[in-house]
């Protein structure tokens, strides 16, 4: 053929090299069982049987295969991620990319959700033997509402804040750190850029804000020292799909006074248990999502104790934010039983009686507070 | 299975070419069939038999038919015994459960069960097909096919099986037997297929994003996002349509067939009548053809053309959809249509062009509204929108998805008009030609690729046990 008619042709060359390709990549590549990203389990090529084809089942887990293990996902996702972005749709997969590098969810939508909950939170308070305490992070995009992109929906944190209080009743000591945050932010970075829960200075303030109200002397910031581990990427980074954005960096802090093994960390999930010698669970830092660095992440029930602490038992209700705070609060607390209601499915004032607890702390970030609706197991 | 799918795209298309063109060229209709086949019961295992008893039945009927072409009693008691079951078939897998919800509803006194049947994928493509079949043989106007193998092919062809074009067995009589495939039919082929499935993976499904967000937003969005969403809803169905018949038409010419063109910019019409010409254009000259001129057509007086036309419209909106909104949106076209034969369109020919283009976009515009909403609640509520019911501006967070879907509003409406396809033809150097398709053709399928692949993507936060 001359090379003027391969010229002529090359947009089927093209296809069909493309199509080839990509079904031989798909028959040769290893596939993975596991995807990290998406934590979750990858489909197994189907069984082939009569039944199985006539009721269509087959076809539908072959569908599912294909999807799961379509080579090079990450840069295709990648790449539908970006085309979105310039086309004008930030924020399609549920993320903004805001300026500095920053993302941000989406913000968290007024429901009957979060007037339900925080009714929960009041009857709970209303019959609770010891102080109820209560605080609700705001987002990352109330916060950092300068770095949002041009067009951009409303985030309402501080609307949604404050109409729950007066549902809170007179028996919840709430704590507000809206108006903290909103100027500490300015020369603070009190949220992660890839992640969408804060920092440790970001919980630093959120504990002194606590210790004023709970009546405890926080510990003075000069007292930590800061160890810094780069190369994380979080869940919104995860979520947006746009590779090239720059990775954080994770602050753990660490109480220079406190003795060397004074720490105490058992987690229980069920029958599974854990546990560790620091806040800090390090083996958590090889993953690119280094959140659960702080307190192994999420867990059903964690009992924190500090032997060099002056005393008392709190227990905590929450949601991730609070693997910030914990290690914080354990300076003051010799032991906090964080409990997490999404898997600790019993009733928290059982478990405070059973403790003995001096104090309860609820504390939630305003996104899973409007969305989690588990919190019917306080009582 | 749908042409916009990661197992059509890169396992059923890649094997099937292989096979095609691996198959001596005698053997092409077969192995043509058995894939077809096995693409139609991809999703419906059973109701390919349906199709199958489709194909015997309008066989035979033609068989019969040719062969005895001097007994005319014969040949018309075939005839219409061959249409009843035809339609009959239609009649019960698409309307059986409409027409016993309009008994009940009509007179609640009989209380007629309502059947719910699954409607079979395509039966009311691969139907007329067949008929168009078994009615020109009665008409003597092509011959019979004596090859079963061959008439099965022409019947559940995959690539306009499943949504069109409707393809006459006249127009495709001489290719099922004596196509000859080239490799520039296939690179031409290559390109509408990627047109088409650009249409629909870009454009027709980001469409329908914003229309169901515009939806979902109830009242915020006020007239002017209901406006919006309308338009958004019809570009979504425009480019959904027309992009799956380009990737019919393309796929056809990767096999060697020329189907017929199905859509022809109809946005860019000046009034209904040629905005029915240039829209979904196999169902209009199949009704044409084998309901209005069977019907005396406009040749038996006024009187008699109305009521073809209503019968016409009528037809056509039922054809698409079993629910009183399809009828009457036929019959809302069908009652445009007749004025315009009447007197509006010699009145729009004396108006300014871009005074009769409004005309037709209000009018096909507003069309939708009908064609979308099966619930006439619904539709009365969102046509009281268009005019205000909920206000006039857009407020809360619906602006923000609306300002950020307005470059592909821009982009739909450009591509709606044959502007992009005029400045390519301009272009007369032939190495910027090239590099422009090449360019374009990758920049596409990895465009559609990707999107195909990112809806499967979901990165899971929360994790636990």
């Amino acid at each position: 053929m001359k090379i003027k008619n391969m010229i002529k042709y090359l947009p089927a060359f093209v296809f069909l090299g493309f199509i080839f390709a990509f079904m031989i990549l798909y028959i040769v590549l290893p596939k993975e069982s596991f995807s990290a990203q998406e934590k979750k389990q990858l489909s197994e090529f189907p069984e082939v049987t009569a039944e199985a084809v006539m009721n269509g089942e087959f076809q539908e887990k072959l569908d599912t295969y294909l999807s799961d293990h379509v080579p090079f996902r990450n840069t295709f996702v990648g790449l539908s991620a970006n085309y979105e972005l310039i086309s004008g749709r930030n924020g399609k997969k549920g993320i903004y990319l805001g300026n500095d590098g920053y993302l941000f969810p989406k913000p968290t939508k007024d429901g009957e959700l979060l007037h339900k909950n925080a009714g929960f939170i009041k009857e709970y308070a209303d019959c609770s033997d010891i102080p109820v305490y209560m605080t609700v992070i705001p987002s990352s995009g109330y916060i950092n509402n300068d770095k949002l992109p041009l067009n951009h929906e409303e985030y309402k944190d501080k609307e949604l804040i404050e109409s729950i209080k007066p549902e809170l009743g007179e028996n919840v000591d709430f704590v507000d750190v809206t108006g903290v945050f909103e100027e500490k932010s300015k020369d603070k970075q009190l949220y992660y850029k890839t992640d969408h829960h804060w920092t440790s200075s970001g919980a630093y303030e959120c504990y002194r804000l606590l210790a004023e109200k709970m009546g405890f002397e926080a510990v003075n910031e000069n007292s930590f020292e800061k160890e810094t581990v780069d190369g994380f990427y979080g869940t919104s980074y995860a979520k947006c799909a746009l590779w090239w954005v720059s990775p954080d960096s994770i602050e753990l802090w660490k109480n220079k006074e406190q003795p060397e093994y004074s720490v105490n960390v058992e987690i229980k999930d069920g029958k599974d248990t854990k546990s560790g010698n620091s806040y800090f669970f390090r083996e958590q830092l090889e993953n690119d999502d280094k959140y659960p660095v702080f307190l192994d992440g999420n867990h059903s029930l964690v009992r924190i104790s500090n032997k060099s602490a002056k005393g008392g038992k709190l227990i905590i209700v929450k949601d991730s934010y609070a693997h910030t705070i914990t290690p914080f609060l354990s300076q003051n607390y010799s032991e906090i039983i964080m409990a997490d209601l999404r898997y600790y499915k019993q009733d928290i004032s059982l478990l405070a009686e059973k403790e003995g607890a001096d104090a309860i702390l609820i504390l939630y970030s305003i996104d899973n507070l409007a969305n989690d609706n588990n919190l019917s197991y306080l009582y | 299975m749908i042409f916009s799918s990661l197992i059509f795209l890169f396992m059923f298309l890649p094997v099937v070419l292989v096979l095609y063109y691996l198959t001596p060229k005698r053997f092409r209709n077969l192995t043509l069939f058995i894939v077809d086949l096995i693409f139609y019961s991809w999703g419906e295992p059973m109701l390919v038999l349906l199709m199958l008893v489709s194909v015997v039945l309008n066989y035979t009927a033609g068989v019969i038919i040719g062969l005895n072409r001097k007994k005319k009693k014969l040949t018309k008691a075939v005839f219409i015994i061959a249409i009843i079951l035809n339609l009959g078939l239609l009649g019960f897998f698409k309307y059986v459960g409409f027409i016993g919800e309009t008994l009940n509803f009509v007179m609640p006194f009989l209380n007629v069960p309502v059947l719910k049947i699954a409607l079979p994928i395509g039966i009311s493509f691969y139907t007329f097909q067949t008929m168009s079949y078994t009615i020109d043989v009665y008409r003597n106007t092509v011959k019979m096919q004596k090859n079963i193998i061959t008439f099965g092919t022409y019947v559940s062809l995959f690539p306009q099986l499943i949504a069109g074009p409707i393809v006459r067995y006249e127009d495709v009589e001489l290719q099922l037997t004596t196509r000859k495939e080239t490799l520039a039919q296939f690179t031409d082929g290559v390109k509408i297929f990627l047109i088409g499935l650009s249409k629909k993976i870009l454009l027709a499904n980001e469409m329908g994003n914003l229309w169901d967000s515009i939806r979902g937003s109830g009242a915020q969005g006020g007239a002017l996002g209901a406006w919006v969403g309308i338009i958004a809803y019809t570009f979504q169905i425009y480019f959904d349509f027309s992009g799956y018949s380009d990737m019919a038409i393309g796929l056809g010419k990767m096999f060697g067939f020329e189907f017929m063109k199905n859509f022809n910019y109809p946005y860019i019409s000046k009034n209904i009548t040629e905005f029915w010409r240039r829209w979904h254009i196999s169902l209009g000259t199949w009704f044409r053809e084998y309901v209005y001129i069977p019907l005396g057509g406009n040749r038996k007086g006024l009187p008699r053309q109305i009521l073809n036309l209503g019968v016409v419209w009528f037809l056509t909106g039922l054809w698409h959809g079993a629910s009183w909104n399809f009828i009457l949106w036929g019959v809302y076209f069908g009652v445009i249509l007749t004025f315009e034969k009447m007197f509006l369109l010699k009145l729009l020919k004396n108006v300014p062009g871009w005074i009769s283009h409004i005309y037709a976009i209000i009018l096909f515009v507003f069309g939708w509204v009908i064609f979308y909403f099966e619930d006439m609640g619904e539709m009365g509520g969102f046509i009281a929108r268009l005019f205000g019911s909920d206000g006039f501006e857009i407020k809360g967070d619906i602006t923000v998805t609306i300002i950020s879907y307005i470059p592909l509003l821009i982009a739909a409406a450009v591509i709606s008009t044959p502007l992009i396809p005029t400045l390519y033809h301009k272009i007369k150097s032939k190495p910027v030609l090239y590099v422009t398709e090449n360019a374009a053709c990758i920049l596409a399928f990895l465009l559609c690729t990707s999107s195909l692949v990112s809806s499967s993507y979901n990165p899971f936060l929360y994790f636990k046990f």
